[in-house]
């Protein structure tokens, strides 16, 4: 005996149902059971899991969705289960995704009209399930069997004949809809109208302990605390029972009601049959892991695509490799790639990827390969990759091979600002109905589930705020470990335990975690398919307006579906913007495909560290070890990019390719025959590349296979029997035994850490062409930086950096700003950088747009005429000066302007008259003796700070140098004089924080980077024993001094490990308070961070 | 009449999972005809704690002792297994 549910919402219906499909899967096998379908709420989100989980657990699958029904004048008809039926050639399953799709095309809400629903289930490729959330359901439940079964009749009526079924659900409530009532009357009507029904649970959860989850999501779905409430679920009896329990129920169902004889068994054998009617073969029904590429004709071709493909790639490689002494090499290489794409018959795909870029590249765009792609000369000589891969020693079977199981996967970065105009060309050349986009899957982590457990509980929004704040990026799950490790929450934890709610919210909080959140659009993958594309996915409309896949990237590889990521990458927009400038500025164009990429003073910058604004390099870390590693060539910056990832670090890499590359130690190749390939890294592997040739060397199973083994490097349960391989197999090629041991002990160690080296070097180009724009044409560069945001520092930050290289600051001034960053030249010739518009906060876009459009004005009533700023908008902009072309740049005016324009808006609908006397009053104010008192006391700093959060003119640390010399803290920009162990003061505002992932996971160490307005940042490392000491003021304090000892990290490298820390405000105000107050003998100082002693500490400095 | 009771009992549960029978005050109650259960939740969220289950699981059936006459019977089985005799229904 077995029960197969037919209704079953996964975790996938996001706030509603609250089981990963794998849980359910591997539930119902447990349970004896051999069938499980998942309908989720609106979609098929979790489809592709649920198959590969039941085939992993050896059930069958079946898949549906529950979806809204409306009527053809737009009434609801309640939710019914669409159901897909197997054995059809994929035509069920088919129309599923067509139903799904077409709901997601009506106004707010998901649903589907009866009629589309009905057209689409005929030739019986659907069943709909009318169960108690339809509108029959809604009438029986109101014990109204008439109008129960007119309803009915219209669904008759309407549906192709055998599509329907009615649904019995009974929750056993004591009454109402879950109730054993209307489930019987349910039976009643499907008796009467000669129709089968089938039993189900109406599935939320696993099992009844995840009840308390469901009511979390109710909660969370309704944006309501569950005190409030309105219809918490009647019990939590919607959970995946097994056959012995729906057989009870179904007992209890039948015998409420009058029904003849042999109503449960046929009941249960209706169900029974329906699943059998609903089993969906992965291969045959869903088309699981068969590619389909775009049509030929769509991609440009007549004949075969692989004649096609050989044509094109042979001509690209004689014209990438003119006078090249690579170009025979790359013949051969060009031959060994396309025997691949030949035996797995991929050729199409690339002719896609290259047609795809080609129409980038038709658009202006710039377009970078990244990824394992950049090691295949196919598609170097396509033009779809900008590195050549050759001298740079990358290897195509990273990229593919025959004895990858997957798809190939290229990624484009594009510039970031054009990614959507780039997505509409493909749509509009590939056609809507091949392309969509992808979508992905957001879970909970801390913060989220935290705010969401929280709301439920009717916790108040500040104190969960509060909580949430302190919450950095850990699990959920983690919670209960982090209050017991984490200093900075351990006011929380000493709360918890006094408090039984905030227990309780660790509790659901917990429960919270990895579940679903919502989905959203991915940033950057394209689906691209055939024809069939909408038969084999549901699609709805993304935020941007373009049809978005309800799949993840998880999904894409067993559908079969190709992807191309095309990532926006915002430095690549702030590249192209600085080229824009430069070229509008001087009329010259910077070919940045021809720039020296052996430029002395680029790489002079670099090894000073002073990499702020530089693609991947301009981290507290990067800077760090680069200041260590000192690079002299692209090769190097490879190497750099690669060391500073999560794996190398945890591995200890750096440290080793430091001591080797600087001579500490000898490069240890280990064996003559790796010495070829460790070469340019002195002996350390750092590369996957490296490790595929070093499996190679030791296993001569050539690279594919090596590919293979590399990513079983990172599965602890198969590294014993990979080593014994590896070893086994080296040993009969003439490895001793030690090298082997050593190679392999290098090898396990190494995991799947590490980069592909293809991937490093496509954004080391990248890196240098920042790199080189920064060193040569600043300005520029800053304005690139400032329009696109491409990095990690605070806007504020960058302006310091422009200022302290050189560049001026104009502020922001409604007769010169643009929307976007713009280099203005000065009078002595000197480059300058003007504020964008954007910065002023709370403005609208039409509100710059004007400005923009009409500048500049004549008088401050032609910008009022012809920007109609809102109120909030025309004030902020005369407090930070933005107006002050109308009163001649006189500052001491501002508060006059200010006091004007609060008069103004305040009458602006009555008194024409005076605003026309005010426009020929202009620019001499006649209202001097109204002053507005808004500015008093406020410097300029001030007032930019508050209206954009940065400053232009001064930075925002100029308020404390006093302060700073009086105590004796040492700027940032003397720091590189003092030895390491010195005990130094440092000051700054907070620009970043980082907990980055330490080297055996022991302790966690926080970096703060300080910026006091010297020079570049400072680099304070608080480490564990400190943040114990001083709480959560490691994260959260702005203003910052700091008392701690300088730390070399190379030649050009110092931090600071910071054991004190003070709030910048206090120390000042404790100090002044002090020189105002001598007269009192007595030492009165309270605070906590005894500051007094601070003080006495600097007086000796000084 | 109605009785509260709130006696624990001994349930003899039939192959299908249903209560067949159950002992009280060392007599056996045989149950008559099909048994229905109510599932009743609380809000927990006015509690301490974090639940397990969120349902207190009641059955309603009619017994009736060696021949005697039939009442209607509450059991209610709680988290731990154990069933409780709630109500005598007359």
């Amino acid at each position: 005996m077995s029960f197969p549910h037919l209704h079953v919402s996964s975790a996938y219906s996001t706030h509603y149902g609250v089981t990963m499909p794998e849980n359910l899967a591997d539930q119902v096998q447990a349970q004896g059971d051999d069938f499980l379908a998942v309908t989720d709420r609106d979609g098929l989100y979790g489809a592709i899991k649920h198959f590969r989980a039941c085939t992993a657990a050896g059930i069958r699958a079946g898949l549906g969705a529950e979806l809204a029904v409306h009527d053809d004048e737009h009434r609801p008809l309640g939710r019914v289960v669409v159901l897909a039926h197997g054995g059809m050639a994929g035509r069920g399953y088919a129309a599923l995704c067509r139903a799904v799709s077409a709901a997601h095309t009506h106004p707010r809400t998901p649903s589907i009209s009866r009629r589309r629903l009905a057209s689409l289930a005929t030739l019986r490729t659907l069943t709909v399930l009318l169960g108690p959330a339809s509108d029959i359901g809604q009438a029986l439940t109101m014990s109204d069997s008439a109008t129960a079964r007119t309803r009915l009749t219209a669904w008759s009526r309407i549906m192709p004949e055998g599509s329907i079924t009615l649904e019995v659900v009974c929750h056993l409530t004591p009454s109402g809809p879950g109730s054993v009532g209307p489930a019987t009357r349910m039976l009643g009507l499907a008796e009467w109208a000669v129709l089968p029904a089938v039993l189900t649970n109406a599935v939320r959860y696993g099992t009844p302990g995840e009840a308390v989850t469901a009511d979390l999501a109710d909660s969370t779905r309704a944006l309501t605390p569950l005190a409030e409430l309105g219809a918490p679920q009647s019990n939590g009896q919607a959970w995946l029972k097994p056959d012995t329990l729906m057989s009870q129920v179904g007992r209890m169902v039948v015998d409420v009601g009058s029904h003849p004889p042999g109503t449960l068994p046929r009941l249960l054998a209706d169900t029974a049959e329906l699943a059998d009617r609903c089993t969906l073969d992965p291969v045959t029904d869903i088309g699981l892991g068969r590619p389909r590429m775009p049509e030929a004709a769509i991609i440009g071709i007549t004949g075969d695509p692989h004649t096609e493909l050989w044509a094109r790639a042979r001509h690209g490689v004689d014209e990438r490799y003119t006078n090249s002494p690579l170009l025979a090499e790359a013949h051969a290489a060009l031959a060994h790639e396309m025997a691949t794409v030949h035996q797995l018959g991929f050729a199409s795909y690339f002719l896609t990827v290259a047609k795809a870029c080609d129409l980038m590249r038709n658009m202006g765009v710039r377009v970078q390969a990244r990824g394992s792609g950049v090691g295949s000369v196919l598609n170097y000589a396509l033009h779809t990759s900008a590195v050549e891969p050759i001298s740079n020693n990358l290897i195509w079977e990273r990229f593919l091979s025959p004895e990858r199981q997957t798809l190939p996967d290229i990624d484009i970065d594009v510039e970031a600002h054009r990614r959507h105009d780039i997505y509409r060309e493909i749509f509009r050349a590939f056609g809507a109905e091949r392309v969509s986009l992808m979508s992905m899957t957001n879970t909970y982590r801390s913060r989220g589930a935290v705010r969401d457990a929280g709301r439920a509980l009717g916790i108040p929004d500040l104190d969960i705020s509060a909580i949430a704040k302190q919450l950095w990026r850990f699990n959920a799950r983690d919670f209960r470990t982090a209050l017991k490790e984490k200093p900075e929450l351990a006011e929380i934890a000493a709360e918890v335990q006094r408090s039984q709610q905030l227990e309780m919210l660790v509790g659901l909080t917990e429960r919270l975690d990895r579940l679903p959140r919502h989905i959203s659009v991915h940033p950057c993958g394209v689906i691209l398919s055939d024809l069939s594309l909408l038969e084999r996915t549901p699609v709805q409309a993304s935020g941007m307006g373009l049809p978005m896949s309800q799949f993840d990237k998880h999904d894409m590889d067993p559908l079969g579906l190709i992807k191309l990521d095309v990532l926006g990458v915002r430095m690549m927009s702030s590249i192209s913007h600085a080229v824009e400038e430069h070229r509008r500025l001087t009329g010259e164009t910077i070919d940045l495909d021809r720039i020296p990429v052996d430029d002395p003073a680029t790489f002079d910058m670099l090894c000073s560290t002073r990499t702020l604004g530089v693609f991947q390099l301009e981290s507290p870390g990067q800077m760090e070890l680069i200041g260590k590693l000192q690079p002299r060539s692209f090769n190097d910056i490879t190497v750099e990019i690669s060391l500073f990832r999560p794996g190398p670090m945890e591995a200890n890499m750096p440290l080793h390719y430091l001591q080797a590359r600087h001579g500490e130690t000898n490069p240890d190749y280990i064996d003559a025959r790796f010495r070829p390939f460790l070469t340019e890294t002195n002996g350390v592997v750092v590369y996957h590349e490296q490790v595929m040739r070093m499996i190679d060397a030791l296993t001569g199973d050539g690279l594919g296979h090596a590919d293979v083994l590399r990513r079983h490097l990172g599965k602890p349960d198969h590294l014993a029997a990979l080593g014994d391989y590896i070893i086994g197999k080296a040993l009969t090629r003439g490895f001793p035994r030690e090298v082997a041991e050593r190679a392999w002990k290098v090898l396990s160690g190494f995991g799947n850490f590490g980069f592909a080296k293809a991937h490093g070097a496509a954004f080391a180009i990248t890196t240098y062409r920042s790199a080189w724009l920064k060193q040569h044409h600043p300005a520029v560069f800053f304005s690139g930086l400032l329009t696109h945001d491409p990095g990690m520092w605070p806007k504020d930050l960058i302006i310091a950096e422009a200022r302290n290289l050189g560049v001026t600051m104009l502020p922001m001034d409604v007769q010169h700003s643009g929307l976007q960053y713009r280099v203005e030249i000065l009078d002595h010739g000197r480059h300058a950088i003007r504020l964008a518009l954007g910065e002023l906060a709370g403005s609208s876009a039409a509100e710059r747009q004007r400005i923009a459009e009409h500048q500049p004005f004549t008088s401050l009533q032609d910008f009022r005429d012809r920007v109609r700023p809102k109120r909030r908008t025309f004030e902020a902009l005369a407090r930070i000066g933005a107006l002050d072309a109308f009163i001649d740049y006189n500052r001491d005016l501002r508060g006059t302007l200010l006091a004007h324009i609060h008069a103004l808006t305040g009458a602006v609908q009555t008194v024409t008259g005076t605003q026309l006397a005010f426009d020929l009053d202009l620019p001499t104010p006649r209202y001097a003796n109204t002053v507005s008192l808004e500015l008093r006391g406020r410097t300029q700093t001030d007032l930019e700070l508050a209206g954009m959060g940065l400053t232009v003119t001064h930075h925002q640390m100029e308020q404390f140098h006093d302060l700073f010399r009086n105590i004796g803290v040492t700027p940032a920009s003397k720091l590189l004089d003092l030895p390491g162990g010195s005990e130094v003061l440092v000051a700054g505002v907070r620009r970043a924080t980082h907990t980055p992932p330490m080297r055996g996971g022991t302790g966690r160490v926080v970096f703060c980077s300080l910026d006091d307005g010297t020079g570049p940042v400072t680099q304070v490392v608080f480490f564990t024993d400190t943040q114990a000491r001083i709480g959560a003021a490691a994260f959260h304090t702005h203003y910052m001094l700091v008392r701690g000892t300088t730390r070399r990290t190379g030649a050009r490298g110092i931090s600071i490990t910071g054991e004190e820390v003070w709030d910048l405000h206090d120390v000042a105000h404790t100090i002044n308070q002090r020189t105002h107050a001598e007269k009192l003998a007595s030492d009165t100082t309270t605070t906590s961070l005894d500051i007094g002693h601070v003080y006495e500490l600097f007086e000796k400095r000084a | 009449m109605p009785g509260k009771i709130d006696a624990t009992v001994d349930v003899i549960l039939a192959k299908n999972g249903d209560p067949a029978a159950f002992i009280w005050d060392r007599f056996e109650h045989t149950v008559i005809g099909q048994p229905q259960a109510i599932f009743t939740r609380h809000p927990w969220w006015e509690t301490s704690a974090i639940p397990t289950l969120i349902d207190t699981e009641l059955w309603r059936l009619d017994a009736s002792r060696a021949g005697a006459e039939q009442h209607r019977y509450d059991l209610r089985r709680d988290a731990d297994g154990s069933w409780v005799l709630a109500v005598d229904w007359g």
